[in-house]
């Protein structure tokens, strides 16, 4: 029985470009086998620690006072150190893990069911859950809550998540984590929290995250109102908290859209790797319809690049920082290569009556139906309008308003703010190259007041008493 | 003592170029560099490596990502820990942990770590309160002492500055932690214990126990001005009186969180939480009501708050979806919801419901008389207004071709013993007067809605009839 000898113990040992002079490993040992040295190591700049180990007992007590992971290492007995490049050393890690791959998306048959009569904001709760959305972020915020409650009320029921945050700020940071781990989430807010949360948006996107935030409209600035207002499409449009920063926003316009939406919506989030925002109005959330479901549900896979918390996806990192200037720059061209990607093939518009329409109203949202109701009610009287009805408000549908402009001698921009939708137009007219176009007027409410059916009419026929 | 934890070159430190891929970016003599190598011993040592997500911070430990051989993720100033609930709750089998300095946690990240703290969720939270901003260039901490000289601080913390804040005694302090400690690093037994704190902390969450923290008092040589090893005798002599060392909270020995939820996707499941049926429904109508009003009619019902118009409403929308129609409903939106009035816009279309308001009303049922003094003025012609004649006893002038059925709603319901029913009383009164639906659509409705309360359906049902008979006697 040969008891191994304390001199047996490995002894220290540094490469003095690792270490940092700092000292803290020299008055740990009783022996006074380290001591600071005397001449400046050329590759850092610094003086490392001289050691003389005649004495040294081999505790290793100034290997665990070493602040440096490379720093003072014990000395294994084969090892001639002194003989090897540094940089080489320490060899690569045996890491067992192939790189994970992509996990798709199942999609799941559903029978054929009898139409829900449902709010929008339920509409789009269930949408969530059909496009597999599990976790479910937020705080309580009027008019959105009926959302966060159905969460609270039936995820636990499918073994989801819903949990109430602290704030607006902490949700969209829980979203960067579940997000970030590859699996989607979402979050009902409403203006005001909305604010709160740009700030984390735009770490969604700088890092890659996906998340769909759904907010629910209501009257500003300030506390303002809950009243139904289109108050933060400058926000989601133009608006995404620092940086570069672009994502898709959808407007659904009825109950059913805010199910098919929101289940686009994680479709696309996925897709882009970006956070997509869907905005409603309160009147929307509010308002009880026919909502018919889908015949596919999804079950979420889990995309190659997720920190998921396992070997495959190990080497993962979710980051939005990049050093050096060329990098940042080449990172945020990236990002804009994505936008134009996005710019290209996710214009959604909806057209009614459009084809030989020389009036043409652009309103979404709640708006837009009481547009709709205008433009029937002006063609059984001959006028000749149609409604253009953004579903996607970035990217602005261009790509569907060029064809109409021919014909089109005048646009009514309907919207419950003060221009916000008009200005996204306006900018799309222009990086399209029309710098002359047909007259644009607009009905602009504030407040929570819109713009009603009758209200339209009686403008647009005024027009056209004008024009003719 | 050595752990392959941390990456066998430091790629995402200056692509780990030169010494940059073996050295950290910390000053000589942080305490940051000693946290991380009893984090990655611990970690190590747990046989956890693969599971184990680690958010960095904003602070001097930003770049923790740049060592650890994990998943990593980089969050935003001060949210580390509700990140770290985004991946503990996305995938429970892995281990988090939450890296933060002292300006990240105990300043811009308050509510975040407290609020985690008192979640109780298994992550584990490593605190470096090192007294100082390091980052940013030696800004006052809210951990700074008080007299401490800082680059916003310069003639020493007053109390104008506010306090040094105890993270660890207010987190111990919370019912949610199962362990608290607060360690240091400025001697060797100190050093033991820091190692030794914080493989417990991560023990708190391999064993599924809670969330643990632990405070380490790190030295910041460079903002203190100080060489390293001046460093460690001024934490430990100063720094500790004002935050004593030593364990604050340990409730690990039967503690056991709750299991986190693994989601399931099963359709029935789906289906039934949302409340889809595959039963065939049953449809009555032979046609759309065009005799009320070509392809959509509107409605509005309205009175106060607790006469049951939105329920009524509703009643109506699920009738019409049922025989195959578009419908929506509108509940009243602004103050009036809070008490007063309660009014519902409601269309029921042939093919799509255009715009879902009705400022001018086909059928206007109205439960008291403000609303049918405010509504029944902007009826359309030719239309019909029915209306509760136990409480509306004049009745305004009404447009041209308007009739108006009084129904005593309230008596009837009264009569029949629950003043609650006086919404069907009207529906069925409604029914009678317009033909807007047969009388089975409206039955069918009724029935669906009161599923769950069979027993309340005769009611419903005699309520119903009784509304019909009153019109069809007048
Ligand atoms: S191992 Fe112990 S005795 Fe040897 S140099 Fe280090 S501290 Fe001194
Ligand atoms: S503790 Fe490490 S870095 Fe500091 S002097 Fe000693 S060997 Fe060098
Ligand atoms: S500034 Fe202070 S905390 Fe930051 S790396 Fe340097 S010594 Fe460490």
């Amino acid at each position: 029985m040969s008891q191994p000898q304390m001199s047996e113990r490995p002894k220290p040992f540094v490469f003095p470009e690792y270490c940092k002079g700092c000292g803290r490993c020299i008055s740990v040992c009783a022996k006074n086998c380290i001591s600071f040295g005397t001449e400046i190591n050329p590759q850092t700049g610094l003086i490392p620690i001289v050691l003389d180990l005649e004495a040294c007992n081999g505790c290793g007590l100034c290997i665990t006072a070493c602040p440096e992971p490379y720093g003072l290492q014990p000395q294994l007995p084969e090892v001639d150190y002194e003989l090897i490049d540094p940089a080489t050393l320490f060899g690569p890690r045996q890491s067992a893990a192939t790189p994970a791959e992509t996990t798709p998306d199942e999609l799941i048959d559903l029978p054929a069911t009898a139409p829900l009569v449902i709010k929008g904001n339920y509409a789009a709760a269930i949408g969530a859950l059909l496009a597999g959305c599990r976790h479910v972020y937020g705080y309580p915020i009027t008019p959105s809550t009926e959302g966060a409650e159905f969460m609270a009320k039936y995820l636990p029921q499918l073994d989801g998540v819903f949990l109430q945050a602290v704030s607006e700020v902490a949700t969209v940071n829980i979203m960067y984590g579940c997000g970030g781990a590859g699996l989607p989430c979402l979050t009902f807010t409403s203006s005001p929290g909305f604010s709160l949360m740009l700030e984390g948006i735009s770490y969604m996107i700088g890092s890659e995250v996906p998340g769909v935030f759904l907010d629910i409209m209501r009257g500003g600035p300030g506390l303002g109102n809950i009243a139904p207002e289109q108050s933060d499409i400058k926000l989601a449009c133009r608006g995404l908290g620092h940086g570069n920063t672009h994502a898709i926003v959808l407007a659904p316009s009825t109950p059913q859209e805010m199910l098919d939406l929101t289940m686009l919506a994680f479709q696309l989030t996925f897709k882009y790797r970006n956070p997509v925002v869907i905005l409603g109005d309160g009147y929307l959330g509010q308002m009880t319809g026919r909502v018919t479901l889908p015949n596919k549900m999804i079950r979420p896979g889990l995309p190659d690049w997720a920190v998921w918390g396992d070997a495959g996806h190990r080497r993962n990192l979710i980051c939005s920082i990049y050093l050096s200037e060329p990098e940042l720059e080449e990172h945020n061209k990236r990002l804009i290569a994505k936008y134009a990607a996005m710019s290209a093939s996710e214009q959604r518009a909806d057209l009614f009556h459009c084809a030989d329409a020389d009036t043409l109203i652009v309103a979404c949202t709640t708006p837009a139906q009481m547009a709709k109701g205008a433009v029937q009610q002006l063609r059984q009287k001959g006028v000749k309008v149609g409604l253009f009805r953004p579903v996607t408000l970035w990217p602005f549908p261009i790509q569907h308003l060029l064809p109409l402009l021919k014909r089109v001698e005048r646009i009514v921009v309907v919207e419950a703010s003060d221009g916000q939708l008009e200005d996204e137009l306006r900018l799309a007219l222009s990086n399209a190259g029309i710098f002359k176009p047909p007259l644009i007027e607009n009905i602009r409410h504030y407040g929570g007041v819109l713009p009603g059916q009758t209200e339209i009419v009686n403008r647009i026929l005024a027009t056209q008493e004008v024009a003719s | 003592m050595t752990t392959t934890v941390f990456y066998d070159r430091f790629e995402r430190h200056a692509q780990g170029q030169g010494i940059k891929g073996h050295s950290t970016h910390y000053c000589p003599g942080c305490g940051h560099g000693l946290a991380h190598k009893y984090l990655a011993e611990a970690i190590d040592e747990l046989g956890i490596q693969d599971r184990v997500v680690a958010v960095s911070p904003v602070g001097c430990s930003v770049f923790l990502y740049y060592y650890m051989d994990v998943g990593n993720t980089q969050a935003a100033h001060g949210r580390a820990p509700v990140v770290a609930i985004g991946h503990k709750t996305a995938n429970p089998d892995s281990i988090v942990i939450s890296y933060q300095g002292d300006g990240d946690l105990a300043s811009i990240g308050l509510a975040e770590i407290v609020s985690t703290a008192q979640l109780g969720i298994p992550i584990s939270v490593i605190f470096i309160n090192n007294a100082v901003y390091g980052m940013t260039g030696g800004q006052m901490a809210p951990t700074t002492l008080m007299g401490m000289k800082t680059a916003t601080s310069p003639a020493g913390r007053t109390p104008l500055m506010g306090q040094p804040l105890r993270m660890a005694e207010m987190i111990a302090g919370l019912q949610g932690p199962v362990y608290v400690e607060r360690v240091a690093l400025y001697d060797a037994k100190q050093r033991t214990r820091a190692k030794r704190a914080i493989r417990k902390a991560l023990e708190c969450q391999v064993e599924n126990k809670g969330f643990s923290f632990v405070e380490v008092l790190a030295e910041c040589p460079t903002h203190l001005r100080l060489d390293p090893v001046a460093t460690e005798k001024w934490v430990a002599e100063q720094m500790t009186q004002i935050f004593p060392l030593g364990l604050m909270k340990d409730v690990t020995k039967d503690a056991s969180f709750p299991a986190l939820p693994r989601p399931s996707f099963s359709e029935e499941r789906l289906l039934e939480v949302v409340g889809a049926s595959m039963e065939e429904v049953s449809r009555f109508a032979t046609s759309f009501p065009s005799h009320l009003a070509k392809g959509d009619v509107a409605l509005k019902l309205a009175g106060a708050g607790g006469d049951g118009a939105q329920t009524a409403a509703m009643l109506i929308t699920n009738a019409a979806i049922n025989e195959g129609f578009d419908s929506t409903h509108i509940p009243s939106y602004g103050p009036e919801s809070r008490g007063g009035t309660s009014y519902a816009d409601v269309h029921v279309a042939e093919r799509e419901v255009l715009s879902p308001a009705a400022p001018n009303p086909h059928l206007l049922v109205a439960f008291n008389a403000p609303s049918l003094a405010k509504f029944g003025p902007a009826v359309q012609p030719g239309g019909v207004v029915v209306y509760d004649s136990s409480t509306i006893h004049s009745v305004p002038e009404l447009p041209a071709g308007v009739t108006a059925h009084g129904v005593p709603f309230t008596q009837i319901a009264a009569d029949l013993g629950r003043t609650l029913v006086k919404n069907v009383v009207a529906l069925g009164a409604l029914q009678e007067a317009t033909q807007l639906f047969p009388k089975e659509t409206f039955l069918y409705a009724i029935r669906n809605a009161l599923k769950e309360k069979c027993a309340m359906i005769p009611l419903n049902e005699e309520a119903f009839a009784w509304g019909a008979r009153a019109v069809r006697g007048n």
